[in-house]
């Protein structure tokens, strides 16, 4: 106090003397005044010039070290934040002490001079004081402030903790970690003793009326990264649980309760009715400081949330809590489009890209419908953010073969898809009653959400919104007939390799596709279907046809197909040797007699052969297909074929006989002695040699993953082939046209129920090969016909 | 080396002898159906006229339904009579 008194005095003698003078009051009024005025001005000039400074002279000393503060977390920034936190301590007790002492010294001169409002020139000395220590802010000061703060943080959080973990804590300490409060030795853990000077400060601060503005906002910030950093630390990839009712209880008891001290300090130690409005004031800052905290405690744990989204996609039903506390906060604020943005992009990295099966890709697809649906039934979202799924979905071109394989595939356990498919025709009704349910329940109706991109909202269709997931898979390519068509290549595909008799798996799922799909567009399917079921039956009365089992030298079955229904095939073909033939025309003719004035066409090409051969002392049984069997069987006549004279004999072009081969040469029959030269080996192979072949291994290879169905361009240029004469007339009479015009007309044909559905690059693509086989002439962008 | 063929499971498709590929009446290829059916074949079989015109049985029945006065096949028109082979 001395020192205090000493500074002061010498900064402004009047008011020693003033104060020391005992006979002032006998002064005349006016004078009275007169220095009443200049002490103030006095009072003043001392605050700026001398107390400001000296305050802030604290916080400039650290200017250069504070840099280190940010860093947080080492030991050193530490130390630092505590050496920081005492500067602080002392600048605002050693400024509180002069604060004391001027107020004071106002009051003897109140005293002196006989005033009476003396609240008033408290007031009056307050709002110097503060207006010169703010006019005179040094940039880094928040530096000082937060380190103090975050200080008392920790020592409120880590007495926090202590008291409600109780004894276990402690024991949990004594590892030789310092203290997390103090950063002390356990033993000289000075928590408490800290907290005492912390309180002692904020209640001067509060006094001075200096806390809010020196230091709210290095409150809020640091109270915001701690909520952050507990965020993190609680709720980071744990999906399973709720965790918004503990972030809020956490709010309650930690920051808000820190906060209550910070400002009641004050309250608490001195609850005189003296102090009630201050107390009410504080306690209005705390409400509005906690409505704004939990609002972001809602908006980082949803950001948090929605950061993680994709694996919440991925875990889906074991993540619905997390969902659930989605959902609550997005009622709070309007989070639509960060979820959107947000979902895209990690989409779009995580599963949009070549190196993901497509049929990862569809998973993803079916558990984000599920996920976003539980999460926003409006199908707004959803709606946006698959969109760039389907569309790359789209581009892929096993997709629909991934689609329905997934529908149809039980063998390897039930998948999504399949499941879907299995609850049956619910959904149909369902679509059915929500066009109901629009009309009845108009008055539950919500619009959509806004603030979403309208030209999205727009293009989306209704029912597409309430559809189910299978509807939202088969939805990728726009038309369900596409899709269907797909299914009855693959449906072909897998009958014909198979070659069995008893499709009931696949009558069932067919079932199940007609119950969603509608009976017409699987028509095709189902008589694909029944031609097997037929083929049993017609098998089974041939074999019992005793002219011509007497006759056959082998059993032959056959698959008889309604051509018009099934997928048309390539155009692969092999010539069979005579003794084979005539074993067909006899079956041939067994089936004209049962079935009058119908005949049968055989597709060489496809099917299963059993062979045993005979080669020296060994006996090979296989079964192979149909072409490999013709091959081998030439090779009993003749030991050496070349691949031209083999290829004219079974008409197999020369570059597929030659992959043929390989197939006997794999197992070691057959080697290409030179170049287009097939031998025969009929001397079993060394025995080191051998054991690299399968010998006994009954494949085919890869030739049961070829497909025996058309591809789907082919099968594309064969309906567009349609339009030719269309196209040749249109030609014919307006010389040359651009591509555009081509398909806008042939779309007029096509309208007219020819029932094609085109688009324009499809129509390029067929144009470009009618080019190619010199029929058209393209030059400068319009087609002409070749004269 | 001597390959024995033990059995021979093939893939053939069916088609009606006939000396046209489309019934005159629908215009539907003969192996597939009439208007009608769903399932070819044996369920929407062909028939033949002693003209050596033929059509889907079920056309050519409806089709004869629809002539009041003398029957006669569309195509020719000359008295229609079922050839029964």
């Amino acid at each position: 106090m001395e020192i205090v008194w000493s500074d002061f005095s010498e900064s402004c003698p009047i008011l020693k003397e003033c104060l020391d003078s005992s006979d002032l009051a006998k002064e005349t009024e006016d004078t009275l005044e007169y220095i009443y005025e200049v002490l103030w001005i006095e009072i003043g000039s001392f605050v700026r010039s001398k107390l400001a400074p000296t305050f802030w002279s604290c916080f400039k000393h650290n200017q250069t070290l504070a840099k280190f503060e940010k860093d947080g977390g080492s030991a050193e920034a530490l130390q630092q934040q505590y050496k920081l936190f005492t500067n602080f301590v002392n600048a605002v007790k050693s400024l509180d002490a002069y604060y004391q002492f001027v107020r004071t010294s106002l009051e003897k001169l109140d005293g002196i001079c006989q005033r009476a409002d003396h609240g008033k020139s408290l007031a009056k000395l307050n709002e110097l004081l503060r207006s010169a220590l703010l006019s005179q802010l040094p940039t880094h000061f928040n530096n000082v402030v937060y380190s103090f703060y975050s200080v008392s943080f920790r020592v409120f959080f880590n007495l926090h903790q202590s008291t409600s973990m109780g004894q276990d804590n402690e024991d949990l300490d004594e590892s030789g970690m310092p203290c997390k409060g103090c950063n002390q030795e356990l033993e000289k853990c000075q928590c408490q003793s800290l907290l005492q000077t912390i309180n002692e400060v904020n209640q001067k601060l509060v006094d001075l009326e200096l806390l809010d503005r020196l230091a709210g906002q290095s409150m809020t910030f640091l109270v915001q990264q701690r909520i952050k950093e507990h965020i993190k630390n609680t709720c980071h990839g744990i999906f399973d649980r709720s965790h918004l009712k503990n972030l809020l209880t956490w709010l309650e008891d930690v920051v808000i309760c820190w906060l209550m001290q910070v400002f009641h300090s004050k309250v608490s130690a001195d609850p005189d009715a003296m102090h009630t409005d201050d107390g009410s004031k504080s306690t209005d800052v705390i409400q509005s400081l906690k409505v704004k905290l939990t609002f972001y405690v809602y908006e980082n744990y949803a950001l948090s949330v929605i950061d993680q989204f994709f694996s919440i996609i991925i875990d889906f039903p074991d993540s619905i809590p997390a969902i659930e506390d989605l959902k609550i906060c997005m009622e709070k604020i309007n989070l639509r489009r960060q979820i959107i943005n947000t979902l895209k992009s990690s989409l779009e990295a995580r599963i949009l890209h070549p190196g993901v099966n497509t049929m990862d890709i569809l998973t993803g697809y079916v558990a984000a419908i599920k996920a976003i649906r539980y999460l926003d039934s409006s199908g707004v979202i959803l709606e946006t953010v698959t969109a760039p799924i389907k569309e790359y979905l789209r581009k892929r071109s096993d997709t629909v073969r991934c689609v329905v394989t997934s529908l149809t595939e039980t063998e390897s356990g039930p998948t999504d898809l399949s499941e879907e498919l299995a609850k049956g025709d619910a959904v149909k009704d369902g679509t059915k009653g929500n066009v109901n349910d629009e009309l009845s329940n108009w008055e539950n109706w919500q619009p959509d959400p806004f603030g979403l991109d309208n030209t999205v909202q727009t293009r989306t269709v209704k029912t597409s919104r309430s559809a189910d997931i299978i509807s939202m898979v088969v939805d990728i390519y726009g038309s369900k007939e596409l899709f269907m068509s797909e299914y009855r290549n693959l449906l072909a595909d897998r009958l014909l390799t198979q070659l069995e008799f008893n499709p009931e798996k696949e009558i069932r799922n067919l079932e199940l596709l007609k119950l969603r799909f509608g009976e017409s567009l699987l028509h095709n399917c189902e008589v694909m279907l029944k031609d097997i079921a037929d083929s049993k039956r017609i098998n089974s009365h041939i074999h019992s046809d005793t002219k011509y089992v007497e006759n056959k030298q082998f059993d032959i079955s056959s698959l008889i197909i309604s051509a018009q229904f099934w997928p048309s095939f390539n155009k692969e073909s092999v010539e069979l040797p005579e003794e084979i033939a005539n074993e067909f025309q006899k079956y041939t003719k067994s089936y004209e007699e049962y079935k009058g004035n119908r005949t049968l066409n055989w597709r060489t090409v496809t099917g299963k052969v059993a062979i045993s051969i005979e080669l020296g002392d060994r006996v090979l049984d296989m079964t192979v297909a149909p072409t490999q069997a013709v091959i081998i069987y030439h090779f009993q006549n003749k030991n050496e074929w070349s691949l031209d004279d083999l290829s004219t004999l079974v008409k197999i072009p020369p570059s597929v006989l030659r992959r043929r081969m390989a197939f006997w040469q794999s197992h070691g029959i057959i080697i290409e002695s030179q170049p287009g030269i097939y031998k025969l080996i009929e001397d079993e192979l060394p025995k080191s040699q051998l054991e690299k072949l399968p010998i006994n291994e009954i494949i085919t290879e890869d030739e049961d993953n070829e497909s025996a169905m058309a591809s789907a361009s082919d099968q594309r240029e064969e309906e567009l082939q349609v339009f030719w004469s269309y196209i040749v007339g249109m030609l014919t009479n307006l010389d040359s046209l651009p591509i555009e015009r081509i398909h806008q007309m042939l779309k007029l044909f096509a309208s007219n129920g020819l029932g094609v559905e085109f688009t324009q690059d499809d129509l390029k693509d067929f144009l470009q090969r009618k080019v190619r086989d010199h029929k058209l002439i393209y030059s400068g962008g319009v087609y002409q016909l070749a004269k | 080396m001597k390959v024995t063929i033990k059995s021979w499971m093939g893939v053939a498709s069916w088609r009606w002898i006939a000396n046209d590929e489309n019934c005159g009446i629908c215009r539907m290829s003969f192996e597939s159906t009439c208007p009608e059916c769903a399932l070819p074949g044996d369920n929407c079989p062909l028939v033949w006229g002693v003209c050596t015109h033929c059509f889907h049985m079920h056309c050519i029945v409806k089709w004869l339904n629809l002539q009041t006065m003398n029957k006669q096949c569309p195509m020719c028109r000359q008295a229609w009579k079922f050839n029964f082979h």
